[in-house]
């Protein structure tokens, strides 16, 4: 679904992707562990297709399609879904109606017709009984004034209504307490599909207690240095990234 | 409106006295400019809401009395008493004649009187012609390294037999990569009406941080007109808080110019007037390039028949993104006869900036007077504590450590002046 | 032929009893008295009415143009403008729709106006054929079952002198300013409104659905009063441009709410903004001042403003009685070479009055955009308070967005609270809609809207769904 060969990357005049290599297929769900500043969040904006992110090198595609040559939201049509570390506050715009807007844009790129204002409110109020969510968040500001945890949810809720091909998650967990990262992961799960992937950028191993990927790759100053299975986590998180690097220069 | 006019042959006249020397041609020229011009009135914009009427009848009756300008010997008495109450290099300016007496040695600062080299100086606009064509002589400071001790710059009146009129004009420049502490001290006393007008430039050259306290204490009825301009280089630094206690018609325009990229302006004020007195604040930041940011807040407590004025301008020119620029503004109004005129503005032609401002008018917070009420505090000391901490916010700000504790007994006494028991 | 000479015929005629002779033709250009008695004779008015007219002339020709504000335009020459033109003959006007400007039926497109409202706006000639006549007269019956009058001025003039004698200029003196003077001299009609004690107006008045409204854009008055615990919502405006070939507006709007009484007054305003290169576009003069001369009165104004190459307008409050509240909410934008300087005075008298200001400003293209405010407490202004919001949106790096409020505080009661914030749309909102798939203009579109919400919801629902739709479409080709 996902094939990314030796992709390079700059913001400014500081590189931040050294080569790095990913392939991700249909139903897996792959973590990305790095420690901070490793690359982790960059890899999700230039999937994105943020331009702060200059690409330099290397190539990425998504089923079959030159990636590096669509624009942000012709890549959220084609089924690449972002949620954001830091969702950003949309004052006085409805959520109901970015949501709405959004399943439409896709639908229309689908060729599907749009869905109506009650269809859309039904499936939406469906979602977040599923999410645990209070119906009231449609009709506030998007984000306007949410916690934390009520952003991140957001981008669960989101999540489901555009049901994405692939959708990449970066730092999901961060600034959850429990309860709220048991409810986002629970969200999460119940959209693993055969033929979607979902790849979880992560700092700590915490998450992958509640969502068990397929593969976890470590990134190191821009480079995937290690993958392995659902273990490597919990190795990391015993011996440290230090470990890894170190086995990786040795 | 009725404006009294200065009389202008009078003011040749006193030009003319003034000695012959290198001075001469620019204080034609703007004795020239001042006479096209004309004093500003109420009907200028900037000059909406403070009346100089007053000032131009002091000066009259100062020219029509031969315009004399002489130190006293009770001004060498207030001089001893301010510059050994805050340890400092101190330039003096003393009824408008320059004194180095109190200046010492410092190895990194240099001084030239305006005479001895042909220094132009500032005049665009009508009170720096005026300040131009009455001035003996200036200074030009320029300092080159970190000092042990803040350079100070004292500008202080004694009027005796009749009014007074003094102008003091002070150049600075702070060198690249340089540290400079500067207390800026005006002050006066006397028995008669006096007007000072003062302009003070101050250049921060590429990189050097200026930290910087004035301070106004002038004599109940005596009026003042002070400008000081600031230019910024490039990552230059201005930390700077003003204090405005005494004075009867306080008018002191503060121009920040952003020159370079990278400079901060941070400057903040406190007024405290009361009785007769007409304080007013104008402060103009031009942001020409960006990034760059600029901050400020003036915070004010009027009681008793008294006016101020806040006006902030942010200008954000064409081109200079990246720019931050604030302004806050907050009164507390503790008298029916106390009255405020605040003008936050914004002229803004870039488009990547962040630029705010907050104003208001009121009184303490209800919320904390209760707090206070309810731990056993009656409400008579607890307003005393709110006030006196609203202050003490801007007076903790003060950036000059040496100057600090003047600052805080000057302020302690002006609130204790202001808020009398019997108002509580 | 001189202006001199104009003016001696004008003169002339006027001793002859003209006024038959001029009512086909409109007047030449020019001002002077008998222009004045011109257009008084013309509208059958009243002496009282007559006379007013004439100090109004006389105070103005002591006036100067006001040039504080922040707008730059060449000097309007006010001898070349005529102050009286007859209704278009048909043949002056379009046929039919195909003869009207692509560009402006394509915006009518846009903003999806009726087929029979595009004529109307574009001045097609086809006036009666649609159902307003009816419809007005339906409403005029509903109304006058209340009590309500809502009429055009001249007809109150005639109609309803007392009213008028008593009210009018009672709330913006001739002499108020140099646009007001001039408006109070040579106004051509506008809308009148009285709501009787205790009566709730059954429905929004509109100048949609007043009839006789032709022709009375250029220097229109309006008087709406609400008398003791009475209620009105008025809107004023259309939300597609309008076609029209004065370049001079200066209206005036006095308002007056006695004890107890409300008035709504929500403007939509979007006159012809000029094109791309600043040619053409209306000049937009306008004076709207609402007196809560009653204790617990209550007005309130809610403006978007799109239109106008020069906007210069201040819709203010006096609240003079006790607990009365003043409002301003208003959205207005500036794109391409347009410059708007507006906002609002909020007068505090009374005792306990309060007052709220939200100011929306985008800033587009070219333009300049200011907000231009006072608030002022008057000594005797007990418990004051005020709260203002003012934004400012910039959209592109040759725009000005400026704020100028100015606080005059003489009560010690007052709580004055003033906040404001000038900044663009942030990329990271802009890309986080673009990944949720919403293209950018759309994105622009609903940042936009979001941020104009607080004003929006102020409108009467059908009106904040046009305005919205409008907003997008003056803002067509900022984002690029």
């Amino acid at each position: 679904m996902l094939e990314i060969n030796n992709l390079k990357s700059r913001i400014g005049d500081t590189e931040i992707l050294r080569g790095l290599s990913l392939s991700v297929n249909a139903g897996e769900v792959h973590a990305i562990m790095g420690p901070n500043g490793s690359g982790k969040s960059t890899l999700a904006q230039v999937i994105a297709g943020h331009d702060d992110y200059v690409v330099t090198g290397g190539e990425v595609t998504f089923m079959g399609k030159n990636l590096l040559d669509l624009e942000p939201e012709e890549r959220a049509r084609e089924g690449i879904f972002l949620g954001f570390q830091y969702p950003v506050e949309i004052p006085g715009v409805n959520n109901a109606y970015l949501l709405k807007a959004a399943v439409n844009a896709k639908r229309k790129h689908q060729g599907l017709g749009e869905v109506d204002a009650f269809e859309f409110l039904k499936v939406a109020r469906e979602k977040m009984a599923l999410l645990g969510m209070d119906p009231k968040f449609l009709n506030r500001g998007v984000n306007e004034g949410f916690s934390g945890g009520e952003k991140k949810r957001n981008e669960i809720l989101q999540m489901a209504m555009l049901e994405p091909s692939l959708a990449i998650l970066d730092e999901t967990d961060s600034g959850l307490d429990i309860d709220a990262l048991k409810a986002v992961a629970e969200g999460v799960n119940t959209l693993r599909a055969p033929d979607r992937a979902i790849v979880l950028v992560t700092h700590y191993q915490r998450l992958l207690d509640y969502i068990e990927p397929d593969f976890v790759h470590v990134l190191s100053e821009g480079q995937i240095i290690r993958s392995g299975d659902k273990s490597l986590a919990l190795e990391l998180e015993e011996k440290g990234y230090d470990w890894v690097r170190e086995a990786a220069n040795a | 409106m009725k404006q009294s006019a200065l009389s202008i042959d009078d003011l040749r006249e006193a030009v003319m006295r003034l000695p012959d020397d290198s001075l001469t041609a620019t204080r034609e020229a703007a004795l020239a400019s001042l006479d096209e011009q004309g004093f500003p009135s109420i009907r200028d914009e900037d000059w909406k809401y403070t009346d100089l009427s007053s000032a131009i009848d002091v000066s009259n009756r100062w020219l029509a009395q031969g315009a004399k300008t002489e130190s006293t010997d009770a001004l060498r008495k207030s001089i001893k008493a301010i510059t050994a109450s805050i340890d400092a290099h101190w330039l003096i300016v003393a009824n408008g004649i320059v004194d180095l007496t109190c200046f010492g040695e410092p190895a990194d600062i240099e001084v030239e009187k305006f005479s001895d080299s042909a220094t132009p100086f500032v005049m665009d606009r009508p009170l720096a012609d005026l300040n131009a064509a009455l001035l003996h002589d200036g200074l030009r400071v320029q300092v080159h390294g970190a000092t042990e001790k803040p350079l100070g710059v004292l500008l202080i009146d004694e009027t005796s037999g009749g009014a007074g009129v003094t102008q003091a004009n002070v150049d600075i420049e702070v060198a690249p990569g340089c540290d400079a502490e500067i207390i800026e001290y005006q002050v006066s006393s006397g028995s008669e009406d006096h007007y000072a007008n003062s302009v003070i430039a101050l250049q921060i050259d590429q990189a050097a941080h200026v930290s910087y306290v004035r301070i106004q204490n002038r004599r109940a009825g005596h009026i003042q007109t002070a400008r000081l301009s600031v230019a910024l280089s490039a990552d230059a630094r201005l930390n700077m808080a003003s204090y405005d206690l005494g004075g009867g018609l306080v008018r002191n325009d503060v121009d920040i110019d952003i020159n370079e990229a990278g400079a901060d302006a941070t400057f903040n004020g406190l007024f405290l007037a009361g009785d007769g007195q007409h304080i007013d604040n104008h402060t103009r930041v031009e942001h020409r390039v960006g990034p760059a940011s600029s901050s400020q807040e003036y915070r004010g407590i009027l009681n008793g028949r008294c006016r101020c004025v806040w006006n902030g301008k942010a200008i954000v020119h064409k081109g200079a993104d990246g720019t931050d620029a604030n302004q806050a503004n907050h009164n507390l109004l503790l008298s029916d006869h106390a009255e405020i005129d605040a003008k936050p503005e914004l002229e803004i032609y870039a488009d990547d900036v962040k630029c705010s401002h907050g104003t208001t008018v009121g009184q303490l917070d209800e919320t904390a007077l209760f707090y206070l009420r309810s731990r056993g505090i009656n409400k008579r000391q607890a307003t005393q504590i709110l006030t006196h901490a609203f202050a003490a916010d801007l007076v903790a700000r003060a950036p000059v450590a040496t100057a600090k504790d003047a600052i805080t007994a000057l302020v302690e006494k002006r609130l204790g002046e202001l808020i009398k028991e019997e108002d509580l | 032929m001189s202006s001199e000479n104009i003016e001696s015929i004008v003169n002339r005629r006027y001793e002859h009893g003209f006024v038959t002779d001029i009512e086909s033709e409109g007047l030449p250009p020019g001002l002077n008295e008998g222009v004045v008695r011109a257009i008084s004779a013309l509208k059958k008015e009243p002496e009282f009415m007559l006379e007013w007219r004439l100090q109004a002339y006389r105070q103005w020709l002591e006036m100067r143009e006001p040039e504080w504000a922040h707008l730059h335009y060449p000097p309007v020459k006010f001898n070349e403008i005529s102050y009286y033109s007859a209704p278009k003959s048909d043949e002056d006007r379009p046929k039919s729709l195909d003869e009207v400007d692509p560009k402006l039926l394509e915006t009518y497109d846009k903003l999806g106006i009726p087929l029979h409202e595009r004529a109307r706006l574009a001045g097609v000639a086809v006036d009666a054929v649609f159902d307003s006549v009816s419809v007005a007269t339906t409403f005029k019956e509903k109304l006058s079952d209340v009590g309500v009058i809502f009429c055009s001025f001249s007809e109150a003039v005639l109609e309803h002198p007392e009213l008028v004698k008593k009210y009018l200029g009672s709330v913006v003196p001739r002499r108020d300013n140099f646009y007001a003077a001039l408006n109070s001299a040579v106004f051509s009609d506008g809308s009148f409104v009285y709501i009787p004690k205790g009566v709730r107006c059954p429905m929004e008045l509109s100048t949609y659905f007043r009839i006789n409204a032709a022709n009375t854009g250029q220097f229109e008055r309006t008087l709406i009063i609400a008398d003791v615990d009475s209620h009105v919502s008025y809107l004023e405006g259309c939300t597609a441009p309008m076609r029209d070939e004065n370049q001079l507006h200066a209206a005036v709007v006095e308002l007056v709410a006695l004890d107890g009484a409300e008035i709504k007054y929500s403007t939509v305003q979007n006159w012809y903004p000029g094109d791309e290169n600043g040619v053409g576009g209306i000049y937009n003069f306008v004076t709207k001042r609402g007196d809560c001369r009653g204790d617990n009165s209550k007005i309130s104004w809610t403006q978007v403003e799109t239109g106008s190459a020069i906007t210069w307008k201040y819709p203010s409050c006096l609240l003079r009685g006790d607990n009365s509240v003043g409002e301003f909410y208003s959205v207005a934008v500036a794109n391409n070479m347009q410059q708007a300087d507006t906002g609002t005075k909020m007068i505090h008298i009374g005792a306990n009055t309060s007052s709220t200001i939200v100011s929306k400003g985008i800033s587009a293209g070219k333009a300049q955009n200011a907000y231009r405010g006072l608030v002022k407490v008057m000594p005797q202004a007990h418990g004051a308070r005020n709260h203002t919001q003012c934004d400012s949106l910039l959209i592109g790096k040759e725009c000005g967005a400026h704020t100028f409020p100015y606080m005059e505080i003489k009560n010690p009661s007052a709580r004055i609270e003033h906040e404001a914030t000038t900044s663009k749309i942030s990329a990271d909102q802009l890309f986080y809609c673009r990944q949720r798939g919403i293209s950018e203009e759309d994105a622009v579109n609903m940042i936009v809207n979001g941020f104009c919400k607080e004003v929006f919801k102020e409108l009467p629902m059908e009106f904040a769904v046009e305005a919205q739709a409008l907003l997008n479409v003056s803002l067509e080709g900022a984002v690029g």
